[in-house]
């Protein structure tokens, strides 16, 4: 099987920095078959996931919920997705993979409730220590 | 008496935030206004006190779409502001990272963006349902402008590679001749599109507004140049501010800027207009194709000039990776107090900065003028013209194609604000 992990985020942008530590974790584990990659815009994403048994991406959230918090997504499942201007996000990055058609088997989003995203910042404490707990949810997605 | 009042309150498919109000009363249209309410940004003032070096990097954070047209402009200011012209290696990798810029910029509006419109789609995403291989060949145009950009800029977004002089590290011959064929795909990609954009229902309209680029000194207006307009004018850059005086009006955050107080166009219809017999014999080949003249002045036509423009920026792009002979990354620097002025063709249009920069090498002040301030007062007059000859059309029908209008200027709101909303109501 192959597989990808995407971290998504800017570094040094408090927790929107976590998606590529957390990829950076996984990247350790040195699995066979399996990439890992660092993005800092989810529209290079297309041009990526082709061929790949399993995607997992890892992204900072900002839903209002409680920092640190993991939450599982299946991206194969058709979700809200917001309007766009000039740059595509990630929800609409899936869309638009879906509808061409190249959506991998496996697609899953483990996102991580992020608290402060000030520019030069680096993770906050809840965040950090929820690293961890998305590494175990990335290697789940990937079993 | 009658009255008719339309209004959209966010306009989608273009940068940044704004609206449209249109009223009507008696058959006659009264009021027509863009309303930029992203809030005013602020760069010229927090420029002041920086140091030269810093321009083109703080500059580039205007737009995430041409940044490379805010480094350029910047850099050729601060090199007129010390005396600077560099070399002619320099200008042709200043040109090839532009070329990038435009490919990634045109190759988005023209199918993610505007095309949705003439194909009656809500978006790019809902168009992909229906025109797959059109969004799939449009994907892989826009990444070789991407690829372009991170080879000589550093990275896609926001290159880190330009400075004051010219660049940190040239890009090395295997890296260029290593994304060539990616660009020869492209451009086989887009000849293959042509005829179905070639094919769109595209409304009357004919502007009457004086046409301004930069003139051509290398080729198609693109990095560097002098300004030209329709009206006959052949000037230095450092004139602009002789010409285009910017006012404040009540409905936008946006200045609006008028040339010897008229209005007046930049952009890919003002460029093709004044130099389509500066393009590459393909990309004129395409522009005949397309069914285009030497000149366009219908602005719904300009997705087929943005094409052109994107054929040609593929080519040269092409043509200067073949030609390419090597040189000097950068020249030494030596500041001096003075006034600069840069302005380079933005894919929007031409774009313009002067500083006074003090005897340490620091920002005086800065004055930066983007090509969609410019074109604002235009757009509100092709509106008018448009409205005014469509008034037996439907609200809904009519609201879808002044949205449409706007978008023929690719506008970028966040640029302007110093920008868009459709409210459109007939009384």
């Amino acid at each position: 099987m192959t597989a990808l992990v995407v971290g998504l985020g800017t570094p040094d942008r408090g927790d929107d920095g976590v998606g590529p530590v957390v990829a950076a974790e996984v990247g350790r584990c040195d699995l066979p078959g399996l990439h890992v990659v660092r993005l800092t815009a989810p529209a290079e994403l297309l041009h990526l996931v082709d061929g790949y048994d399993s995607v997992v991406v890892v992204d900072a959230l900002r839903s209002g919920g409680v920092p640190g918090r993991v939450r599982v997504l299946n991206a194969r499942v058709p979700g809200n997705r917001a309007a766009g201007t000039h740059d595509l996000g990630l929800a609409e990055v899936v869309a638009l993979a879906r509808e061409l058609g190249r959506l991998p088997p496996r697609f899953t989003i483990v996102a991580i409730e992020g608290e402060c995203f000030d520019t030069g910042t680096a993770l906050s404490p809840r965040v950090e220590r929820a690293v961890p707990v998305a590494v175990d949810a990335v290697m789940t997605a990937l079993e | 008496m009658t009255r008719r009042t339309m209004k959209v309150g966010m306009l989608a498919r273009v940068e940044g935030e704004g609206g449209m109000h249109v009223e009507v009363r008696d058959g006659r249209v009264e009021q027509v206004r863009l309303n930029i309410f992203e809030p005013p940004r602020f760069f010229e003032a927090l420029l002041r006190g920086r140091d030269h070096s810093e321009a083109p990097d703080i500059t580039a954070r205007i737009c995430g779409i041409c940044p490379v047209a805010y480094q350029m402009s910047a850099c050729l200011a601060m090199e007129d502001t010390f005396g600077i012209e560099v070399p002619e290696p320099i200008r042709l990798m200043r040109r090839l990272l532009y070329c990038g810029e435009w490919i990634e910029s045109h190759a988005l509006h023209v199918f993610f963006l505007h095309a949705p419109d003439f194909l009656g789609f809500d978006g790019g995403i809902e168009m992909a349902r229906e025109h797959r291989g059109v969004v799939e060949a449009a994907l892989r145009i826009k990444h070789a402008g991407n690829q372009l950009m991170s080879v000589v800029g550093g990275r896609s977004v926001h290159p880190v590679n330009v400075k004051v002089g010219g660049f940190h590290r040239m890009p090395t011959m295997v890296e260029l001749t290593g994304i060539r064929p990616e660009l020869v795909a492209a451009r086989h990609d887009l000849l293959d599109l042509v005829p179905l954009l070639a094919g769109f229902d595209f409304p009357d309209l004919e502007q009457p507004h004086m046409y301004f680029s930069l003139g051509a000194e290398h080729g198609y207006p693109l990095e560097s140049g002098s300004l030209v307009t329709s009206a006959g004018l052949h000037a230095p850059v450092s004139s602009f501010g002789e010409h285009v005086v910017e006012e404040h009006v009540e409905h936008s955050n946006a200045l609006h800027a008028r040339f010897d107080g008229a209005n007046y166009v930049v952009g890919p219809l003002a460029r093709y207009s004044l130099h389509s017999g500066s393009l590459s014999s393909l990309a004129a080949e395409v522009a005949r194709a397309a069914g285009l003249g030497p000149t366009c002045r219908n602005p719904f036509r300009s997705i087929l000039v943005r094409t052109v423009e994107l054929v040609y920026a593929l080519d040269e792009a092409v043509r200067i990776i073949d030609e390419w002979d090597g040189g000097p990354a950068s020249v030494p620097v030596d500041v001096r107090a003075g006034v600069g002025h840069g302005a380079t063709e933005a894919p929007r249009g031409l774009l313009y900065h002067r500083y006074r920069i003090d005897d340490d090498g620091s920002i005086l002040d800065a004055w930066i003028v983007p090509p969609t301030s410019q074109n604002q007062p235009s757009v509100e007059e092709d509106l008018r013209l448009f409205v005014q000859d469509r008034l037996d059309l439907p609200q809904e029908e009519l609201t879808l194609q002044c949205e449409t209008a706007i978008r023929n200027y690719d506008p970028c709101i966040s640029c302007a604000t110093h920008f868009l909303d459709l409210t459109v109501h007939h009384r």
